[in-house]
């Protein structure tokens, strides 16, 4: 094996509920101090794979290697950081105090841990609530105080499932700044999202799965490589004019994912991108950008699962763990 | 074991700052305040006057001449003039209804004869009121049979006295100054104090499992401390809270033993100490009930965190724990049984049993001692089923906190047991 011996390594990993498989032979290696995005539609396993990481849930099958020793969960759970999906504080009890106690757990003193839950709190400005119950706290604020109980114990690798859902422009702002300068520190990061713009801004690498199972993997341009081709994004200032008519040429559009004022082309083999700029500015459009690009991720991701994440897949009813 | 301690202390130092139990903790010696002050009361005051009408159905006047007797003998009784009626009972009832009388006492050739008589009256239910009426109207018919025989009144008279019956304890080879009524007491408050305290934490361990479970905390609880952990810390850091409210009830129950002359004084009573005496607590006997609350407890908790974490909301869990509440109801409920034979084969069984013990142990310790080789095989056979119970329960929590959606079958929890 080249490079850095990886922080997490999942070996075909497969996880059944009744009748029903959530992961299905899964594997990847997440390097050190890289920020990793695990992709998929609603209902792909990306969740279950991250319990399963977290020892939540015991895989049936294939191996779970944390900082190349084998074991889940716990027995690594002062280098860990965790932010389920379904956040969850004890309602009661007092902010400063929770985040102390899920420190504790992690094995970090009460002093040093009520240090640094201050100095969180006031960083992610929630620093006149810590006295105050949970219950008291907006939902994003909740959230970020759980953010902040996956981070105090100053962990190596942060497990993020859904990190941004539920977050304004401001605070998810404030999340990804405080999750580059933790990789800025070294840290590796992990992290399960269905909106490809976080994804696409954050990652160095990526995984798109559906229905368990991997798709492809790599860094952003290796993942953008595979889908080959030429790329057209433009937009539209004011009117698009009859780009329609231009669109729906096949000689010249192969696929076409149409925003309204924003578009992505995937060129028709041998097409020329210069005679869609002059057929769409004869069409009367006026466009404000147009550009020969890389696919976006959104647009690899639409091209991927499309066909699949259309069909829900139903979650199964009475998910028994280990069982 | 550090981690446990967070869990430990958590679970404490949340309980704790509630203001229901500062309410639990400091309302319950009042309430037994009050109690003691209450049955003081009642016994004072048992009643006030009576006015019970005596119906002379005799043809020989025995009737007129027992309420005279009667009269004389019963002090808080007013025994009115001897009516000779026949039949009608119906104006007496009315008079009763209108509470111009308690009752009357109906007599007749048959009560000198073969000692029957008859009362109709609203107090009818009052075990003290007739037990009163019928020890005095049996005196009555003693002596006049007696004098019917050709004996002297005067050496009736001389012959009657009330015995008055003291009941001392012997515990083990000595003799204590505890009454029987005291040991009575102290059996009763045992029972009442381990099966509200068992039940009441071990529901606490419960809805705090529930409520972790529910709030899905769990999932990031469990990615840094073994199930196993989790649960040890809920049911000690449950139990110290529990060991401190009985910690400030015994204290208050000390208290109010010392200074019992006092207290009975400033509730009003002149006759400090002749109503009721609490009962005094030996060492030994502390540490039988102490011994049994915290093994009865785990064995409990354990319980209802197996149940806490089986369920997925409040209700659920309430269905669930009714059946296992009514195990510890059996063992409470057998009280009188224990006491009346504390050495009897329902005594000794229960004493055995691991799920009855907690309470029917120290219950029939308070009535009289149990022999060591019981209390041993008791006490081993306790411990030994908290060991098994609670491993099997820890089973349960692990995979049951993780779980939603429905509730599992009986059959699926053998497996979880089985399987871990």
């Amino acid at each position: 094996m080249t490079g850095p011996a990886p922080v997490l390594a999942l070996d075909h990993i497969t996880k059944r509920f009744a009748g029903h498989v959530a992961v299905d032979g899964l594997s990847l290696t997440v390097a050190p101090g890289v920020i990793y995005g695990l992709l998929g539609p609603n209902g792909a396993g990306k969740t279950t794979a991250i319990r399963v990481i977290m020892n939540i849930f015991a895989p049936d099958r294939g191996t779970v290697l944390l900082f190349g020793r084998p074991g889940t969960g716990h027995d690594h759970s002062a280098r860990i950081g965790f932010l389920p999906e379904e956040r969850g504080l004890y309602p009661k009890m007092r902010v400063l105090d929770v985040l102390v106690f899920l420190a504790e757990t992690k094995g970090v003193d009460r002093r040093t841990a009520r240090a640094r839950a201050g100095e969180w709190l006031d960083r992610l400005g929630l620093g006149d609530w810590r006295q105050r119950k949970v219950s008291d706290l907006s939902k994003g604020m909740q959230q970020k105080v759980q953010f902040i109980s996956a981070v105090l114990h100053d962990p190596d690798l942060i497990v993020l499932d859904e990190p941004f859902a539920g977050l304004d422009p401001v605070n998810a702002e404030v999340l990804r700044d405080t999750v580059l300068d933790l990789k800025r520190r070294g840290k590796t990061v992990l992290f399960s999202t269905h909106v490809m713009e976080h994804a696409e801004k954050l990652c160095d690498q990526l995984c798109i799965i559906a229905k368990g199972r991997k798709l492809v993997d790599g860094s952003l341009a290796q993942v953008k490589q595979t889908r080959g081709g030429r790329h057209v994004v433009l937009a539209f200032d004011g009117s698009q004019g009859a780009a329609d008519h231009v669109f729906a040429d096949r000689r010249l559009v192969g696929k076409v994912e149409d925003f309204g004022q924003y578009a992505e082309l995937e060129l028709a083999a041998g097409a020329d991108p210069q005679e869609i700029l002059r057929r769409l500015v004869e069409s009367g459009a006026r466009l404000s950008r147009f550009e020969i690009a890389a696919p976006s991720l959104h647009k690899v991701f639409v091209d991927l699962v499309g066909p699949d994440a259309a069909q829900a897949t139903a979650r199964p009813v009475g998910e028994t763990a280990r069982a | 074991m550090r981690k446990v301690l967070a869990v430990i202390r958590r679970e404490f130092v949340e309980r704790v700052r509630t203001k229901w139990f500062w309410v639990g903790t400091f309302l319950g010696p009042l309430l037994l305040v009050g109690i003691i002050g209450l049955q003081i009361f009642l016994a004072t005051r048992s009643g006030g006057e009576r006015r019970v009408a005596v119906v002379d159905r005799s043809t020989t006047g025995f009737g007129a001449r027992a309420a005279e007797e009667l009269e004389r003998a019963v002090p808080r009784f007013r025994f009115v003039g001897a009516l000779a009626l026949r039949g009608d009972y119906d104006s007496l009832t009315q008079a009763v209804i209108a509470k111009e009388l308690d009752g009357f006492l109906i007599i007749g050739d048959s009560t000198l004869e073969r000692g029957s008589a008859e009362y109709r009256g609203s107090n009818a239910s009052s075990l003290t009121d007739m037990e009163t009426i019928q020890r005095a109207l049996g005196r009555v018919v003693f002596a006049t049979r007696l004098e019917r025989s050709g004996i002297d009144p005067a050496l009736v008279r001389e012959a009657e006295v009330r015995v008055n019956l003291a009941t001392l304890k012997i515990t083990g080879s000595k003799l204590t100054t505890e009454t029987g009524e005291q040991a009575f007491g102290l059996a009763f408050g045992m029972a009442i104090v381990l099966y509200m305290a068992i039940i009441l934490y071990g529901v606490a361990v419960m809805s705090s499992v529930l409520e972790e479970k529910t709030t899905r905390i769990v999932e990031v609880l469990v990615s840094s401390l073994r199930p196993f952990q989790l649960m040890l810390g809920k049911v000690v850091g449950a139990g110290a809270v529990g060991l401190v409210q009985l910690g400030v009830w015994a204290t208050s129950f000390l208290l109010l033993t010392a200074n019992q002359r006092r207290i009975v004084g400033l509730l009003g009573s002149d006759s400090a100490g002749s109503g009721f005496q609490l009962p005094q607590v030996s060492a030994a006997t502390f540490l039988v009930f102490l011994t049994y609350f915290l093994l009865g407890y785990f064995l409990y908790a354990a319980i209802f965190a197996a149940v806490g974490a089986m369920s997925s909301s409040e209700q659920e869990a309430r269905q669930v724990q009714a059946p296992v509440t009514f195990i510890l109801v059996v063992p409470y409920v057998s009280f009188f049984g224990i006491l009346n034979d504390p050495h009897g084969g329902i005594a000794t069984w229960m004493s055995l049993f691991p799920l009855f013990s907690p309470i029917a142990a120290p219950v029939r310790w308070a009535a009289s001692p149990i022999p060591f080789p019981q209390l041993a095989a008791s006490l081993i056979i306790l411990l030994a089923t908290v060991i098994g119970v609670t491993w099997a329960a820890s089973r349960i929590y692990r995979v049951g906190i993780l779980m939603t959606g429905k509730r599992p079958t009986f059959k699926e929890i053998v497996r979880w047991v089985r399987v871990g």
